[in-house]
């Protein structure tokens, strides 16, 4: 900075005026070839900066290990895997084919029920029968994928608090958006262009 | 792996009279790579076999449904990294415990594990990473300790180069104040 104020040198009312009439020009001067390695100087500069990142307070290993000759025998343990389900897997179409079976029979002992159940009753068949399927649903770790979870149930027909666990409320957003508000460049759709 | 040997491979994946070869193949060329992405997530041994057989699994049941829009391993990477937050999310549940509290306990665990063999820095830089959210651990771990470019991270997290850059120097600077803390 202090260079550059040596370089300016008082101006005399001949050469003001000569400025004011000519925009293109103007008294300020810059050092010799400044502009011809300004993009060197900048990339050294960028370089420079990169390095004195300094990462040496990083272990250069996180510790790991595996046991010994884990990776040799990993495939075979794979294809077992993979022959292994492929006898076990359970098709959700014999569900499916149950489903209708239960529903018929829950139909016919509906009618049954319904015709013969002593209206004082107080707990009604239907609350029964959902309470069961619901148990069994929750009980028998289906353990579906989300891949098969896809493969079954349309989109239309999931709602965003079947499967988030906690209701989405307001306050779950704003816990959330708390919690993760330091990616807010990621928002930044053009972020990139800065770069 | 080169381009079209990828596409090669993944023809024969998809054709049921080569699938077994060319998934052999598939598990040589990625296990490592695979194994470690996943470890640096679920810390213990035992887990990460656990979650790398189950992702193998996935890619051989789904690979039909691979539909070549990005790069196998970026396919790959996704089903790996999605399903070790999950077999975490539901270690969590069953334990009755919260994400934070299990991580704590995760990196508490390193201690005894015969498959860790980290001295104390190692095992401070594992509670700094149990302080970061998800996505800043998995950019740091993958860019510094698996040496991915941040062109493949983002291809895997379907997030811009410069995001994963910013959040890649925000969690560098935290482990950074962690480390130097005492």
């Amino acid at each position: 900075m202090k260079r550059i104020l040596r370089r300016i040198k008082p101006l005399k009312k001949c050469e003001v005026k000569k400025m004011m009439g000519k925009n293109d020009e103007n008294n300020f001067k810059t050092p010799e070839g400044y502009f011809d390695n300004f993009h060197e100087k900048l990339m050294g500069r960028i370089r420079e900066e990169e390095e004195a990142e300094d990462l040496s307070f990083l272990p250069k290993s996180d510790g790991f290990t595996v046991p010994e000759g884990y990776f040799k025998g990993l495939d075979q343990k794979v294809s077992e895997q993979i022959k292994d389900g492929e006898t076990k897997v359970i098709s959700l179409k014999t569900y499916r084919k149950y489903f209708y079976g239960a529903a018929a029979a829950a139909a016919v002992f509906l009618v049954i029920f319904g015709l013969n159940l002593n209206p004082q009753d107080t707990v009604g068949f239907e609350d029964l029968a959902s309470a069961e399927i619901d148990a069994y649903l929750e009980n028998a770790e289906l353990d579906l994928s989300t891949y098969e979870l896809a493969e079954i149930v349309s989109l239309d027909e999931i709602e965003i608090n079947d499967v988030v666990e906690n209701t989405l409320e307001s306050d779950n957003i704003l816990e959330y958006l708390d919690e993760n508000i330091e990616d807010i460049e990621e928002l930044n759709l053009n972020f990139e262009d800065y770069e | 792996m080169q381009l079209l040997a990828e596409e090669a491979l993944i023809d024969e994946l998809k054709n049921p009279n080569t699938r077994e070869r060319a998934f052999g193949v598939l598990v040589n060329t990625y296990k490592e790579r695979l194994y470690w992405h996943i470890r640096r997530i679920v810390l213990n041994h035992d887990d990460a076999d656990d979650v790398l057989q189950n992702t193998f699994i996935k890619i051989y049941r789904n690979i039909d449904g691979f539909k070549g829009e990005s790069k196998l391993y970026s396919w790959m990477y996704r089903i790996a990294t999605n399903e070790s937050l999950t077999f975490l999310k539901q270690k969590s549940k069953k334990s009755g415990i919260s994400d934070e509290e299990l991580k704590t306990r995760m990196v508490e665990n390193l201690e005894a594990d015969v498959y860790f063999e980290g001295e104390e820095i190692q095992l401070k830089l594992q509670k700094a990473l149990a302080t970061l959210p998800d996505k800043q651990k998995l950019v740091f771990n993958m860019k510094y300790y698996q040496d991915m470019k941040y062109e493949e991270i983002s291809e895997v997290l379907e997030t811009s180069v410069g995001a994963l850059k910013t959040s890649y120097h925000l969690a560098v600077k935290k482990i950074e104040t962690y480390l130097k803390a005492d």
